[in-house]
């Protein structure tokens, strides 16, 4: 589902300064397991190409990595929603789902290697999963089940469109382990729904969350889109409360974004439409982050807010910079301080000799490049980062005296505060800055002589 | 052996190269191969913007009636800019060819070219090139020649430079219409300068014309304004292949080489005479070469501190090698840190410059706009002249400011004449007179303050006239006017590259039309920035920048992990031409906006 909070991948491995972390116990935490990659790891550089695959790769690393999540990609949508610009095909037919459900068991298999046993999150985003209907479904957690190994507490969230969700559908996830679903609401208002291209009634979302609960998934996460041409204010407190009104356990509320390459730019670029006024924007951010807080909802990640005990555990993974394996065409993991992105071509993947995808935009450890996204991640959270292990990090890598420094005026402007759990947090102010703030910081990490 | 010294003398782009490039190749100075580029102009700018920047002599040798011709040919900058230069070429001449391009008949250059031509007692001979276009009007032409100069319409040749129809017929023409060179007056050597370059190899080079005696290898020379002497150790002509010779006579044209170190030590228009036997009185016209358009460069903020001003500091050294016509001193703002203060003979030659030390000096350079010199009357009458608005003293010393007078011509088509007046009105221009220079096209005299010229006008005009009006401006003097100081505070702080001094009566209305713009060009920042204008002290204007309240990537999941921080790592590597002024950002653009006067 493009518009979706969770995508991609999956997650295994921890930094260091988590484990001990109270506030990421919903993560599991294995003993002994290896946090962010050190050096002095024997890595095959030389085999870093990207038209290889990430098998490769993984298996030069000692030990074997055991990644506790897991992103699978399906990428088939019904229609391209004019903001979307995740990989995802709209002119397919059910042969090339079959097609694609037999190659992803075959991708697991190889996968099930790195993955420890039982996974700790499990994602399916795309595109739509949802598309595809019960009897592949049935068929995709058979393969899951084979060579994945899952807990009661294993958190499995399916991202679902609205239109394509059926009380069957829910009840074949539901059976078959499924215990979260994120569903593309976007907006209730039918104008902002087509300026977003989106083609389900308001209504379907209110019989889209019945269906789960019917179903038995309790765990039910919304996404809205603000900040769309035309919308108010006034509009957007409406999305909120009809968004309210569902009872879901999550919300994810994300100002559109333009991306490169979609229609909506392109309009944009040919002045068709206008983005919204940026005050009007900060207003509307604001104004989420009041009444969801006032509705009992934690906001503990710049778009995201839950109930308690309701974050989204897998998106936790991302933004606290943990592994995770990744499969299916687009699908980006991290694994061993390892980045890549699997190629962005169903054909290619249906048809390749191994059962690993080609990859591109391979990355290999680098200690400043993992603080820089740990902390371009991690910040974005409520909770911060533990400012001790950061200033650890920034002065095995030669920048802890550029890190301070550069912490220093952020401090005094109030955009950053360490708070009495010792950690590094944005506050309320520094969070509408935040890319300024993450900037800053990663050029004292990237640049310690600046 | 006949003599003859002569200019070729065109508005831009009317073939003036061109022409030149075929007759060195009619009388085998080059080989067909070496002549499709155009030699005289030897820099790239020069080629790409289709204008001669630096003079040079070239002698080549015709044979006409069987008698053999020395012909020196001069050639000489064509841009409005270079006024001092071409008139200094000129005087080094007996005669001009007048090319006019037989498409585009008589143009603003044309007309002022030719007077000066005129003004040094040079013999014209008029020719319409480009007689192999569709579009050549060539009997139209020679009847605006004859109308505007008074050269009777049948003295006019025609040729095609590019396909050489006619050059063999204007060799022959130019023998027997240009006149010999005068012989000696003096019995004292005298050489007049009227172009030096600054040669990677061997130095500067010395192009100077011979007018009484001789002057040779060995000699001890005197530069007669400065006094200072060096030997001569070589003399020569370019044929355009240097040829060394062991003297120069009178009435010859050639280049002399004297271990000079810097342009600075040579002056245009200056006169060579002999230590030993020095001429009691110099040849008649130098003048100092008039700089009217100032601004400051600075290093962009994009760099390395300190590392970038160097830069900067070296690039501008080395081009003013090459480019004597420029000033520059070390100037400290405020606002915009160490940079240089800078002088030009006009605004292309700003340009010029401006390009030449980002190509070739490597340095990204932000530019404060120009500005004019004002004269400064104090109360107590001593006289200030000042090139800096920044430099103006407190207002209750000052008992008037005068600032520079042009007089322009401008060339047009009888349909622009309404629209091209009202853009001189505008800018405060002083209408003198309308002449008619053919059926279709006008020639208009105004007297405009400088500082209202030196931006956007003569693009206003190319628009106006839709390509077709050309203008040509010269100085007349300084004139009193109710003029102030409009000062501009960015968050607080005057920003005086900003300040401009004008028109007490448009003041107001300019300061308020600049921040507008202003603050269309500011981006947002992380705080409020005000923006006011203020006229002694005292805010006429007023607009605010409003902060920037939210900054934050509404997305980023495990899939964007590496294209947003590559985002964030372009972001932060700055913008090129960017100023800090105070902790404000202040663009090349933004800082242009003050120059552009009237309309939205």
């Amino acid at each position: 589902m493009s518009s979706g909070a969770g995508r991609i991948r999956l997650i295994f491995g921890q930094p260091s300064s988590l484990a001990s972390d109270p506030r990421t116990s919903g993560l599991s935490v294995r003993p002994g397991q290896p946090t962010m990659m050190p050096m002095d790891h024997k890595l095959p550089i030389q085999q870093a190409k990207s038209d290889g695959t990430i098998a490769s790769v993984l298996l030069k690393v000692e030990p074997a990595p055991s990644v506790s999540s897991l992103y699978l990609h399906i990428p088939f949508c019904f229609h391209k929603c004019h903001y979307c610009d995740f990989y995802s095909l709209a002119n397919t037919n059910h042969e090339d789902f079959v097609g694609f459900v037999a190659r992803m068991g075959q991708e697991l298999e190889a996968a099930g290697r790195y993955l420890s046993r039982p996974l700790d999150t499990l994602y399916i985003g795309g595109g739509t999963p949802t598309l595809l209907g019960p009897d592949l479904w049935r068929s995709l957690i058979r393969h899951i089940h084979s060579h994945v190994h899952l807990a009661p507490d294993t958190e499995w969230t399916v991202e679902a469109n609205p239109e394509t969700v059926t009380p069957d559908l829910m009840a074949v996830l539901a059976a078959g382990g499924v215990n979260r679903v994120s569903i593309g609401c976007q907006t209730f208002s039918p104008t902002h729904l087509k300026t977003l291209e989106r083609w389900h009634e308001p209504s379907s979302v209110v019989a889209a969350v019945e269906s789960a609960r019917d179903a038995g998934i309790e765990n039910i996460s919304l996404d809205l889109i603000y900040a769309i041409p035309g919308q108010t204010l006034g509009q957007w407190e409406d999305d909120l409360s009809q968004a309210l009104a569902l009872h879901p356990q999550h919300l994810s509320c994300y100002a559109l974004t333009f991306e490169p390459g979609t229609p909506l730019a392109v309009k944009l670029s040919r002045g068709l439409i206008d983005t919204a006024d940026a005050d009007l924007e900060a207003d509307m951010f604001t104004l989420t982050r009041r009444l969801l807080i006032d509705s009992g909802f934690c906001a503990y990640e710049v778009s995201n807010f839950a109930r308690a005990g309701r974050e989204s555990r897998h998106n936790l993974a991302y933004w606290l910079n943990m592994d995770w394996m990744a499969c299916g065409p687009s699908a980006s993991g991290h694994v061993a301080g390892i980045r890549w992105k699997n190629r962005a071509s169903l054909s290619e993947y249906l048809h390749t000799s191994t059962p690993w995808p080609t990859i591109t935009d391979l990355e290999m450890p680098q200690p400043a490049r993992a603080l820089a996204e740990r902390l371009m991640m991690g910040l974005r959270l409520a909770r911060g980062l533990p400012y001790e292990s950061l200033l650890a990090d920034a002065e095995a890598i030669g920048a802890r005296v550029s890190f301070v420094a550069a912490l220093g005026p952020l401090i005094d402007a109030e955009h950053v505060i360490v708070d009495q759990h010792k950690h590094l947090c944005l506050t309320e102010q520094g969070l509408l800055l935040a890319d300024s703030v993450f900037r800053q910081l990663m050029s004292a990490v990237f640049d310690p002589n600046c | 052996m006949h003599i003859r010294n002569f200019s070729i003398i065109a508005h831009i782009d009317h073939g003036k190269s061109t022409l030149a490039d075929r007759l060195l190749q009619i009388t085998h100075a080059v080989s067909d191969r070496e002549a499709r580029a155009q030699l005289l102009d030897s820099m790239d700018l020069e080629r790409e913007r289709g204008i001669t920047i630096k003079a040079s002599a070239v002698t080549v040798y015709h044979e006409y009636k069987g008698e053999r011709y020395e012909l020196n040919f001069i050639d000489t900058p064509g841009h409005v800019d270079f006024h001092y230069e071409v008139s200094r070429a000129l005087t080094a001449c007996d005669g001009a060819i007048l090319v006019v391009d037989s498409t585009q008949g008589v143009q603003a250059q044309t007309v002022a070219n030719a007077y000066l031509a005129v003004d040094n007692s040079l013999e014209l001979l008029p020719v319409l090139n480009k007689t192999d276009l569709p579009g050549s009007m060539p009997d139209d032409v020679a009847m605006e020649i004859e109308q505007v100069l008074g050269l009777p319409a049948e003295d006019c040749m025609r040729c095609s430079a590019k396909t050489g129809e006619g050059i063999l017929e204007l060799l022959d023409a130019l023998c027997v219409r240009f006149p010999p060179p005068r012989d000696s007056v003096i019995n004292e050597t005298r050489c007049l300068i009227f172009d030096a370059i600054y040669d990677d190899y061997r130095g500067i080079i010395v192009f100077i014309r011979v007018f009484d005696g001789t002057l040779r290898v060995g000699d001890r020379m005197r530069m007669m304004s400065s006094g200072r002497t060096w030997n001569v150790t070589e003399l020569g002509r370019y044929t355009p292949k240097a040829t060394k010779v062991g003297e120069l006579n009178t009435g010859e044209v050639g280049y002399l080489i004297a271990s000079i170190k810097t342009l600075d030590d040579v002056r245009i228009g200056d006169t060579v005479t002999l230590d030993a036997h020095p001429a009691a009185e110099a040849l008649p016209g130098y003048q100092e070469p008039l700089r009217m358009v100032f601004c400051e460069f600075y290093p962009s903020s994009s760099g390395e501190k300190g590392a970038e001003f160097e830069t900067l500091r070296e690039a501008i050294h080395k081009l003013h090698l090459n480019d004597a016509s420029f000033t520059f001193e070390p100037h400290h703002s405020e606002a915009l840190g160490f940079g240089f203060r800078c002088g030009f003979l006009g605004m292309l030659h700003m340009q010029i410059v401006q390009e030449r030390l980002e190509r070739e000096g490597g340095v990204d350079v932000v530019q404060t706009p120009p500005t004019v010199p004002y004269e400064i009357l104090l109360r107590d009458d001593k006289v200030l002249l000042i090139n800096n608005p920044a430099d103006l003293p407190d207002m209750s010393h000052v008992a008037e400011i005068r600032e520079p007078i042009v007089r322009i011509e401008i060339i047009c088509p009888n349909e622009s004449i309404g629209d091209v007046m009202k853009l001189c009105d505008s800018r405060r221009g002083m209408y003198k007179s309308q002449k008619f220079l053919s059926d279709t096209r006008q020639i208009l005299d105004y007297e405009v303050p400088l500082a209202e010229i030196i931006y956007d006008f003569y693009d206003k005009l190319k628009s106006i006239t839709r390509g077709y009006g050309t203008m040509d401006w010269e100085l007349i003097g300084y004139r009193s006017d109710r003029l102030v100081k409009l000062q501009i505070l960015v968050n607080g702080q005057t920003v005086e590259a900003l300040s401009v001094i004008c028109h007490r009566d448009t003041a107001e209305q300019r300061g308020r039309r600049l921040l507008i713009k202003l603050r269309r060009q500011i981006e947002r920042h992380q705080f409020e920035i005000p923006l006011q204008a203020a006229i002694g002290g005292k805010v006429i204007a007023r607009e605010t920048i409003k902060a920037v309240r939210k900054n934050v990537t509404a997305k980023c999941y495990g899939g964007d992990v590496t294209r947003k921080r590559k985002l964030l790592e372009k972001q932060k590597e700055g913008k090129k031409r960017m100023k800090m002024v105070g902790n404000v950002q202040i663009s090349q653009e933004a800082f242009m906006t003050v120059l552009e006067s009237g309309e939205e």
